[in-house]
């Protein structure tokens, strides 16, 4: 066998051609002893992998422009939709396709789309595109502005159960800056069989807080269940006030993952509509958790909503079936209907929306539950210092927003927390001199990121999650603050950055922890480069606003790894912590599961975990695991096979 | 690259404009990439993915599924992506850089340099093999030559590449 020949047989046996089992015995006979070839084998995988990791260009979504040319030659559509393309540059950044559609604004389509799904985009007004950064803006800037709202909503539903096919209820939501707020659900449908109806209500005025909504039961007549909350901490997060629904701005803050559908009229307002995935959208949704009966929904179905272009607030939202093998198992799992991903499963559209003051006794609260005491003490900032025992970092003004009220969380004397407000945005200041756990004060994590700000000092930044805001914790001489707030992560930074003290590293007795007799220590990434005695190779591609949190070491006996936690920068949209580990080995840790299964990365063999969203495999004498608790393996094969040296943009 | 689910194909092909949607999504993405490497053009690539999808759903009724409906697909996409070259008269020193933060820009610039030094020959069943992922019949398919040609058209793609781009320069 001649180099030309062996080097034929390898190509072919790289791209899983078979080659009959003399040729490839001759082949691995030749390969023994020829360097050239092998070389060429070698050679072969970095071209892949060259080819692979660089030959991805960002894919643009034509979809709706396709539709529009191949419905027009279908003769579907009567109306001649002339299909132009506006040349609008992308102003995205990168990001995983898989993960999030990159898209520009393709004004067309929206037009285009909503002929076929029926949308109220009759007014083909779009002389200009916007971009997702200018939604995640506008809403920003708008939250500041927003000081009184009152609407209704009609919502439908569908596929409840094979029973119920649709249900119609309307939806009352009444605000008032900064912490007055009604949601009323009203259930219209008329059921076959005796059904309590889906009848809901939250109130909440400054320190009270009350919801009700039908217990979950067994029977066809359920109770009502009312929860009542007395002396709420300022924008509990226990107890909290579903603002989203008067502005989205948790849903929007982070732009990535956002697609510009397009701009129309809407109820007589300009509007702009918007696509998100369910999972960036559920604060859009509040009432599914208040009680009753809803419908389940797919993490990646497609949320639109129509937002108005001046202020912001969601003018109507629509949910439709992703389009993928997943959702279709999923809707096995659920047993719900085949959903076809071109009709909405949930609508909800407003009636009429204003911006009046509602009238106060909107807010009152129902008396005679019972009720739970968050214990937070309202107080005059002038007694503060006497009632702590000692004055509080509490400037009139933080990030544009005023100081609204004071309150000592558990009425003792060991901390202070100061709210501010202007609009639906907020920022809360906690404060104590007393802290004494191993970890940061507030609930932020020992893996959260550490960010120096631009005042000097470093601060803990944690992410908004469905349930709270961003945080942020600061450790200083003899005080530990905690900021939290639903303003973008960059407004929450320059904040912390003007209060008057000066963040330290978290102490040696946080960072350094036994764990199942390993001694973790959490330590810069940098220095975890020259600690261990391996490259730390961290992927290049990653979801959309995910970057580094932090990194530790890992020491056991003889044995030293890395894991390198990854986060988004500003929300927890529901993929959670990716976790990356490092470790010198040669083989796999025995399997743990047996739902285990073997993948290619690359050229090396590994094995995915199904159970643990987990990914791990062998390369160069190094073990990999990569694993997050909200991808799929397509997601985290993408992520492994971008593993280099060089650390992400 | 997987093929579509059966059922949807059928609708698609009954005129289903929702199940055609679904075939669209699904390969709107390996299209366009194929369009682009093809044509080198981000705009090019537009229009080709635009008008393969409409050849594809005017056709779509002869498809017999002798091969794989990716192949046809690809085998669609070529045909527009050469028509509009022609049309255009596009020279392939024209080359628009790729926008897209995963990668080392400059690594980029020597790869798209490494695919300008292999002939279109070369480079097409290299890239539908290496990029898209398909078979040699597949490749084969869209290609409308042989699979032995495949086989060595392969091999000396990724030799030519290799050379381009001083791979393994530590053995030779």
């Amino acid at each position: 066998m001649n180099h030309d020949q062996a080097e034929r047989l390898l190509s072919a046996r790289l791209d899983g051609e078979r080659i009959s089992p003399r040729a490839a015995a001759a082949l691995e006979s030749h390969l023994e002893s020829c360097a050239t070839c092998r070389a060429f084998e070698r050679g072969a995988y970095r071209l892949r992998e060259a080819t692979r990791f660089q030959l991805a260009p960002a894919v643009p979504d034509l979809v709706d422009e396709v539709m529009a040319a191949v419905s027009a030659e279908a003769g579907a559509e009567r109306s001649k939709v002339r299909v132009l393309r506006p040349s609008i540059p992308s102003r995205r950044r990168g990001m995983l396709p898989r993960l999030v559609p990159l898209v520009a604004a393709l004004v067309v389509g929206a037009i285009v789309g909503s002929l076929l799904v029926g949308g109220p985009w009759r007014d083909p007004v779009a002389e200009s595109a916007l971009a997702a950064e200018d939604v995640s803006e506008g809403i920003a800037a708008a939250a500041v502005r927003l000081d009184a709202y009152q609407a209704t909503f009609a919502m439908s539903e569908r596929n409840l159960s094979p029973q119920v096919p649709v249900r119609e209820l309307t939806m009352g939501v009444w605000f008032e800056a900064p912490e007055r707020f009604r949601l009323d659900v009203v259930d219209h449908t008329a059921y076959p069989d005796p059904t309590t109806p889906t009848d809901l209500r939250l109130v909440v005025d400054g320190s009270d807080w009350y919801s009700a909504g039908p217990a979950p039961c067994p029977s066809a007549t359920c109770p009502t269940r009312e929860s009542v909350v007395r002396n709420r901490l300022p924008f509990s997060t226990t107890a909290p006030i579903p603002t989203d629904l008067v502005l989205p701005l948790s849903t929007f803050a982070q732009p990535d993952g956002i697609r510009v559908l397009g701009r129309g009229t809407l109820l007589g307002h300009q509007a702009v509509r918007v696509e998100v995935p369910f999972e960036r959208a559920e604060a859009l949704f509040p009432f599914l958790s208040l009680g009753g009966d809803w419908r389940p929904f797919f993490a990646r179905d497609r949320v639109r909503v129509w937002l108005d272009e001046r202020n912001w607030f969601p003018l109507r939202w629509d949910v439709f079936p992703a389009p993928s093998a997943e959702r279709d198992a999923w809707e096995l799992r659920f047993g719900m209907p085949d959903e076809s991903a071109r009709e909405a499963v949930f609508s909800a559209v407003a009636l009429d929306v204003d911006l009046n003051v509602p009238d106060g006794s909107v807010f009152d609260i129902p008396m005679g539950a019972d009720a739970s005491d968050q214990g937070a003490r309202p107080i005059d900032l002038a007694d503060v210092s006497r009632l702590a025992g000692f004055e509080p970092v509490a400037p009139g003004r933080v990030a544009g927003l005023d100081r609204y009220r004071v309150v000592l969380p558990s009425g003792g004397a060991n901390g202070t927390l100061v709210a501010y407000a202007d609009g639906v945005a907020y920022l809360t200041l906690g404060e104590t001199r007393t802290w004494d756990a191993d970890a940061p004060f507030g609930p932020i994590g020992l893996q959260a990121e550490e960010i120096p700000l631009s005042g000097g000092g470093v601060a803990y930044f944690e992410p908004a999650t469905a349930g709270a805001g961003r945080r942020l914790a600061i450790h200083a001489a003899g005080t530990d603050l905690y900021l939290e707030s639903n303003l973008p992560r960059a407004a929450l930074l320059a904040a912390a950055a003007e209060l008057p003290v000066e963040g330290l590293p978290m102490p040696e007795s946080w960072r350094v922890r036994q764990v199942a007799g390993a001694t973790v220590q959490r330590v810069p990434l940098g220095g975890a480069r020259e600690l261990v005695p391996f490259p730390v190779e961290l992927p290049r591609v990653l979801p959309a606003g995910f970057g580094v949190a932090s990194a530790e070491v890992v020491e056991a006996g003889a044995r030293t790894g890395v894991t390198v936690y990854l986060r988004d920068r500003e929300a927890d949209a529901g993929i959670g912590t990716i976790r990356l580990h490092l470790e010198p080995a040669t083989s796999l840790p025995p399997a743990t599961s047996a739902t285990q299964s073997i993948v290619r990365i690359g050229d090396a063999t590994g094995r995915y975990t199904p159970d643990r969203a987990q990914l791990e495999w062998v390369r160069d004498g190094l073990y990999h695991s990569l694993d997050a608790p909200g991808l799929a393996l397509v997601d985290l094969l993408a992520i492994a096979g971008s593993m280099g040296p060089e650390p992400p943009a | 690259m997987n093929d579509p689910d059966p059922r949807t194909l059928a609708r698609a092909r009954d005129g289903d404009l929702g199940a055609f949607e679904d075939l669209v999504r699904q390969f709107q993405g390996d299209v366009w990439r194929f369009a682009y490497h093809v044509t080198r053009d981000r705009s090019l690539a537009d229009d080709v993915t635009q008008e393969a999808f409409l050849r594809a759903f005017r056709f779509l009724r002869g498809f017999r599924g002798d091969s794989k409906f990716s192949s046809w697909l690809f085998r669609i996409t070529r045909n527009c992506a050469m028509d509009q070259i022609r049309a255009r008269n596009v020279h392939f020193e024209r080359v628009t850089p790729l926008s897209g933060p995963t990668t080392d820009p400059q690594a980029r610039v020597e790869l798209h340099a490494a695919l300008d030094a292999v002939s279109a020959e070369h480079r097409e069943p290299f890239l539908l093999v290496e990029v898209f992922g398909l078979s040699y019949q597949e490749a084969a398919d869209v290609l409308g030559v042989r699979v032995g040609t495949i086989k060595s058209r392969m091999h000396r793609a990724r030799r030519a590449m290799m050379d381009a781009l001083e791979i393994e320069e530590d053995a030779r």
